[in-house]
């Protein structure tokens, strides 16, 4: 007879399930199985962890019971615990998908958030919003982690100390009745940038019941300029973006479109399709790109010039001069006149300006000149003016109107808590005691207010310094709107109950208002009831309509197409000039780190492990600079077994000094410094703990983007780095194929010209090749003229494929796992780079090295041509990635997904197990690996199953079992926003990954091995401008076919290392 | 001189190595069979926390097996039925039954009954309900005459090799898909199982997966 069952744990609800397993020294599956056999004595242990009498009672109670029956000869009882209500829609063991959006400081981005009973895994673009069209960046991919990040608060505090709500409650009513009395002059609102209508509509009512309060928008990283240059130039209530669906030729000027730059996904599509080249004679864009330091965007320019940030000014009026010869117009002109007379920047080709402004007016109407964001007003307002001139407004450049009205700056509530006139500080989201200007010096200010108040999702270094701390909720927990970079209206739809008790901004500014918390989507309903002006049958269709498709279309665009000369005038006028910079006295640039933007995502693993698009730095930020800057201060990097080890400065401006890695980046420019913002916080979890260094430390009012007057001092301390590619070379192996448009347009076929392919001997594998007669045969596609190697992949694969962290340490000894990886080379001089992209993932070999080496057959081909691995037979013998050309092969060297990662090396005694809300993001269909297993990209088999199970199922007893063309999408390439990657079916002509398969210009790595990648690319097509000064028109080896082998391409240098 | 060996070790080498080759032989046998599913598993008859019988709602009233196994058809999972399931017939039909009162407490209180597990696959295998049930392999094929169960048992290994049997002749199996869930189904008089089948593989393109990656991800 079997004993009575003990109900197994409770189900997932409740604060006890998210409880820290680790906690109490043991191991989360012995505490587990005590929960069931023991609740009570269970309970006892938590609390007495040292009470000997109750650990042996119990031990030899469970000794016994287990030795009645012989249960250890069977497998453990294991249970299925079914609702007791079924939920509607929910079928188990099936994924579902909301549409929502994650909002960000310029625009949230639509998303689709796939569900798996009940908790989302995963974040796919939004496939019907035309600004997303499925597409997403590594931030919306790596955003699901950091709702189950542990490190989020749980518990209301009040100085320090846990609250409850009626505390809060009473601070609330308090706050009012202050607030009341004073007519809001004690209260002060200080909040992120949601561009949220419902949140504007809420600020309007607190504005109406407490008329003088403060509401002040701090966005460390949008200081408003381009808001200032658009209110001038089209008036106020305006602001404008790219637009670069017809763009032909483009200019960007210290603006990294295409990636750190508040990267529109929209950009970024737009700028590579109109990159893609298939056949000859089709057309191509043109990039010229002006920057101070080599971004993503400079990886994809045709023509770079390398340029300070703070002459930038001085550059576009040399440009706006040779524009007006050629096709100027009164605001262009009205502007010129004002500016000052500045000269041509030091080093400065003017040839390279006549050139490229001459390009620009040829192309006048589809050519568009975008600057930098977070450059000076006045620049920006020239630009405008330039871009009037050119005929770019209303064109490539459109303008919008505002997300939200005017706010108050963080420099006014400064000013106003010095006063000491504010008794009351709300803070929403953001980290102002972390990246607020160091003169303000906020931590102060913040001290001196009676009471304040933040409330944020993750708790921070404002969270510890404000008398009140509210947990807040994820975008994926509560209902939301925002406005979507085109001025769509979407909504912010929760996929799961808050984790822990968080309260929405929303919600808690309606509590400020004095109204009730709201209960579900009422308060965004409302909001869209008053945009939408319907209301009955015709408001629940058109809410329905915007649930489930997630967005409503944007109705008004501004019409306007001229810029106002006279105002744009004014503000050109204070376009500055800018101190020659030295080793003395460098010109430091507050950047945004790609991975960590502002520092929101600084307790992320994810995106602290994917590595820098260009420098392929992880784990850490550095000062970056160019090797003749290094030179002259004497900094060194160096490789020492794959770790960059870089001496560490002790940077200084206006008395503030910071301690920092320098790594020396090729092209940059010279006596000019990047600081990489958003590490450095310690406090954020465990996770941050020790990555990086502060850059705010040094940022002031009046230095919030350009720092003249740097000094680094070496210390004669070096710093361990971890980079995930050490060389930057390809060894002469033609991995990377570049050609100009007119070279391909000569012979498409160019890529045999490279490299030994033409010379490859008729080839006869000396192994069996596999029988491949599967219903589909897989193949992969990646344009590498449109990849502009913004990584999107890399997380899109690890939220995908349950990819671990591994840490810092790891990283440094080469044991990332990454199944994909982008590869960054830089060809050219190493002052003055070219770099290229590719992104390499397992090739899924038809004749694979890896399997003739397997001695227990854990890694096959299937009949389909994918090379699979089978984990449970894998030994860890690891000659598969021995013998693998391509390196694509990881290897689980520890526990990664059970040990933490500070505790590697201590083997059995490190405590096992995972924080439980980690698990909840797992992919449940992809098997979480274990230590001394080999993985690899598996080209999604998990999606490709999937598809062909829903076609067997859809086609029940007829014989149509097909997958319809089009409709699977690997992980990397359903995030691509470039649209490079293609996946399908070479066996349906309808794929289009058989036709680009079939094109001339398409080429495998590594050829000569015979085996017959099934992952080809298509060799990058530049367009040159060959009337610029040093440009370089001929990219295939000029001495014909054949003898060179590869040194032309593969000829660049590595800085500082080897 | 005498011989050190007496006469009967000339056959002690044979006699042992006889002996090492039987004890080996047992030993090699006896896991083949005992540390296999076919015994490990097979016949594991635990005691539910309900005594729902199945051969009662199915064969005496009837039911078919997805007005519970609901998800059977449309998911990887077939689902255990909600409390709320059971309750559609209970509230009215032996609604006082004291075998039922786990159910009821259920119910009342929102806890779910805790159903123990028979059949597991284990993490690494991908299995897929809806994939066999709707290309013509009926539940008894993996599961047995749960029909005719009173207590369900674990009837069929449920190991590699067995799964592999059918993937590599599913004529063997393969039924009407209006049969799928009568259990008691038997090819028409005139007919045979294989003659059958192999007119559904061909009809219906049945192409089971005997490579890896089909279950292994």
């Amino acid at each position: 007879m079997k004993r009575v069952l003990q109900h197994p744990p409770a189900p997932a609800h409740g604060r006890t399930y998210w409880r820290s397993l680790g906690e109490y020294a043991k191991t989360p599956d012995f505490e587990e199985w005590l929960h069931r056999e023991f609740p009570a004595g269970a309970a006892e242990w938590e609390q007495d962890p040292l009470s000997r009498r109750n650990f042996l009672r119990l031990m030899g109670a469970s000794l016994a019971l287990a030795g009645l029956g012989l249960g250890g000869c069977r497998r453990p009882e294991a249970h299925l615990v079914p609702f007791t209500q079924s939920p509607e829609w929910l079928i188990s063991g099936k994924t579902m998908s909301f549409a929502t959006a994650q909002p960000r400081r310029r625009g949230a981005v639509p998303l689709l958030a796939t569900t798996f009973d009940g908790r989302p895994i995963k974040m796919e673009g939004n496939p019907l919003h035309p600004f997303s069209e499925g597409k997403s960046d590594n931030h919306a991919q790596a955003s699901i982690l950091d709702l189950y990040d542990p490190a989020r608060r749980r518990h209301l505090t009040f100085q320090g100390k846990k609250a409850d709500t009626s505390q809060l409650e009473a601070e609330i009513k308090r706050v009012r009745a202050e607030a009341s009395a004073s007519s809001g002059a004690t209260l002060a609102v200080l909040a992120d940038e949601t561009c949220s209508p419902t949140r504007e509509r809420l600020r309007a009512e607190l504005l109406r019941q407490f008329p003088q309060a403060t509401w002040a928008v701090y966005e460390p990283l949008a200081p408003g300029y381009d808001a200032e240059a658009s209110t001038a130039a089209f008036g106020p209530g305006t602001q404008f973006r790219a637009n670069l669906a017809n763009a032909s030729t483009i200019l960007a000027a210290d603006c990294d479109f295409l990636g750190s730059e508040d990267g529109d996904l929209a950009d970024t599509r737009n700028f590579a399709a109109g990159r893609r080249i298939r056949k000859p004679g089709d057309k191509v864009n043109r990039l010229y790109v002006a920057e101070p330091r080599f971004s993503i965007t400079g990886s994809m320019a045709d023509h770079r010039l390398r340029l300070r940030a703070g002459e930038v000014g001085a550059f576009l009026l040399e440009l706006g001069r040779q524009i007006r010869s050629l096709r100027g117009n009164a605001e262009l002109n009205a502007a010129l006149s004002s500016a000052p007379d500045l000269p041509l920047p030091h080093g400065v080709d003017a040839a390279w300006i006549r050139e490229c402004a001459a390009d620009l007016v040829t192309n006048a109407g589809r050519s568009v000149v975008l600057v930098g964001r977070r450059q000076p007003a006045s620049v920006q307002a020239l630009a405008l003016a330039i871009n009037s001139a050119l005929g770019a407004i209303g064109n490539t450049l459109v303008v919008q109107p505002a997300f939200s009205a005017p706010a108050a700056s963080i420099r006014d509530l400064a000013a106003r808590l010095q006063a000491g006139a504010i008794k009351s500080l709300i803070i929403l989201g953001g980290n102002p005691i972390y990246n607020a200007p160091t003169d303000l010096s906020f931590e102060n200010l913040l001290a001196s207010v009676p009471s304040s108040l933040h409330l944020s999702a993750q708790p921070n270094a404002t969270s510890a310094k404000s008398s009140w701390f509210v947990p807040g909720t994820h975008y994926l927990e509560a209902w939301g709107d925002a406005l979507s970079g085109d001025g769509s209206y979407v909504s912010i739809q929760p996929t799961i109950q808050p984790l822990w008790a968080g309260e929405s901004q929303l919600e808690f500014l309606c509590r400020l208002t004095g109204q009730a918390k709201p209960i579900g989507p009422a308060l965004i309903k409302e909001t869209f009831a008053a945009r939408t002006n319907q209301s009955g049958q015709k408001l629940e269709d058109a809410w329905n309509n915007l649930v489930r498709e997630g967005f409503v279309p944007a109705s008004s665009t501004s019409a306007a197409k001229s810029v106002n000369g006279a105002a744009v005038a004014a503000l050109a006028a204070k376009i500055g000039d800018t101190a020659e910079a030295s080793a003395g006295a460098l010109e430091g640039v507050f950047v945004s780190s790609p991975a960590m933007d502002d520092g929101r995502y600084l307790n992320n693993g994810w995106l602290q492990e994917w590595p820098d698009p260009m420098t392929k730095l992880t784990w850490d930020n550095a000062i970056l600079l160019s090797s003749t800057t290094a030179k002259a201060l004497g900094l060194r990097n160096e490789i020492v077994k794959g770790i960059l080890v870089a001496d560490v400065v002790r940077a200084t401006l206006a008395g503030q000094t910071v301690e920092a890695p320098v790594v020396i980046a090729p092209g940059h420019v010279d006596f000019a410094v990047s600081l990489p913002l958003g590490y450095g916080q310690d406090e954020l979890g465990p996770v941050a703990k020790g990555s990086g260094f502060n850059a705010y430390r040094l940022r002031r009012t009046d230095a919030d983007y350009l720092a003249p007057g740097l000094k680094l001092e070496k210390t004669g301390r070096t710093r361990q780095l971890a980079v995930t590619q050490e060389h930057q070379v390809m060894e002469g192996r033609d991995l990377v194929r570049e050609a100009a448009v007119a070279e391909f347009n000569e012979d498409p076929g160019w890529v045999k010209k490279v490299g030994m392919d033409a010379h490859i001997p008729p080839n006869q594998s000396f192994y069996k090749s596999p029988k491949l007669d599967g219903e589909y045969q897989w193949a992969m596609v990646i344009d590498l003229s449109t990849c502009t190697g913004c990584n999107a992949c890399v997380t899109a694969c690890t939220a995908e494929n349950n990819i671990p962290i591994v840490g810092k340490d790891q990283v440094m000894k080469g044991r990332e796992m990454h199944w994909i990886r982008v590869d960054r080379y830089y060809t050219g001089e190493p002052e003055e780079p070219e770099a290229v992209a590719q992104p390499v993932a397992c090739m899924q070999c038809e004749n694979a090295p890896c399997e003739t080496v397997c001695p227990v057959n854990a890694t096959v081909h299937n009949e389909e041509g994918l090379n699979v691995m089978a984990y449970n037979r894998c030994i860890g013998t690891r000659y598969c990635a021995n013998n693998c050309p391509y390196k694509v092969r990881r290897f689980n060297f520890f526990d990664y997904n059970q040990r933490a990662l500070d505790k590697l090396y201590w083997g059995p005694v490190a405590p096992k197990g995972t924080e439980e809300t980690i698990k909840l993001q797992k992919n449940p269909n992809v098997t979480v690996r274990m230590r001394g297993v080999m993985e690899k990209c598996t080209f999604c088999v998990q999606r490709i199953e999937e598809a062909k199970i829903s076609a067997r199922v859809k086609a029940r007893d007829s014989a149509n079992i097909r997958i319809p063309a089009g409709s699977l999408k690997t992980a990397c390439q359903q995030a691509c926003p470039a649209d490079a990657i293609v996946f399908g079916d070479l066996k349906n002509e309808k794929e289009q990954v058989g036709q680009l398969r079939n094109l001339p210009q398409n080429y495998s790595l590594l050829e000569y091995l015979n085996v017959r990648p099934r992952l080809t690319y298509l060799g990058r097509v530049r367009n040159p401008n060959p009337a610029m000064p040093g440009a370089r028109t001929s990219y295939l080896p000029s001495h014909g076919h054949g003898e060179s082998h590869g040194s032309e391409n593969g000829r660049g240098k590595t800085e500082g290392g080897h | 001189m005498a011989n050190i060996f007496p006469r009967w070790t000339n056959w002690l080498p044979i006699k042992l190595l006889v002996c090492v080759a039987v004890v080996a032989a047992s030993i090699v046998s006896g896991m083949a069979y005992y540390f296999t599913p076919k015994y490990t598993r097979v016949g594991y008859q635990p005691t539910q926390p309900v005594e729902f019988d199945h051969s009662l709602h199915v064969n005496q009233l009837g039911m078919d097996c997805r007005y519970c196994h609901s998800q059977v058809e449309k998911s990887a999972h077939s689902n255990i039925p909600a409390t709320q399931t059971c309750m559609n017939c209970h509230t009215q039909i032996k609604a006082q039954s004291p075998k039922l009162e786990p159910v009821r407490q259920s119910w009342k209180t929102g806890q779910p009954v805790p159903w123990v597990r028979i059949h597991k696959a284990p993490d690494y295998v991908y299995f897929n309900h809806s994939a066999h049930v709707n290309r013509g392999i009926s539940c008894v094929a993996c599961h047995g005459h749960v029909n005719h169960m009173q207590v369900v048992w674990h009837d069929k290994p449920h190991s590699m090799g067995w799964c592999l049997e059918c993937h590599r002749a599913p004529e063997n199996h393969l039924r009407p898909l209006d049969q799928i869930t009568n259990l008691d189904w038997e090819p028409p008089a005139g007919t045979s199982q294989r003659e059958l089948g192999e007119k559904f593989v061909r009809e219906w393109n049945i192409n089971p997966p005997v490579s890896c990656s089909g279950c292994h991800r």
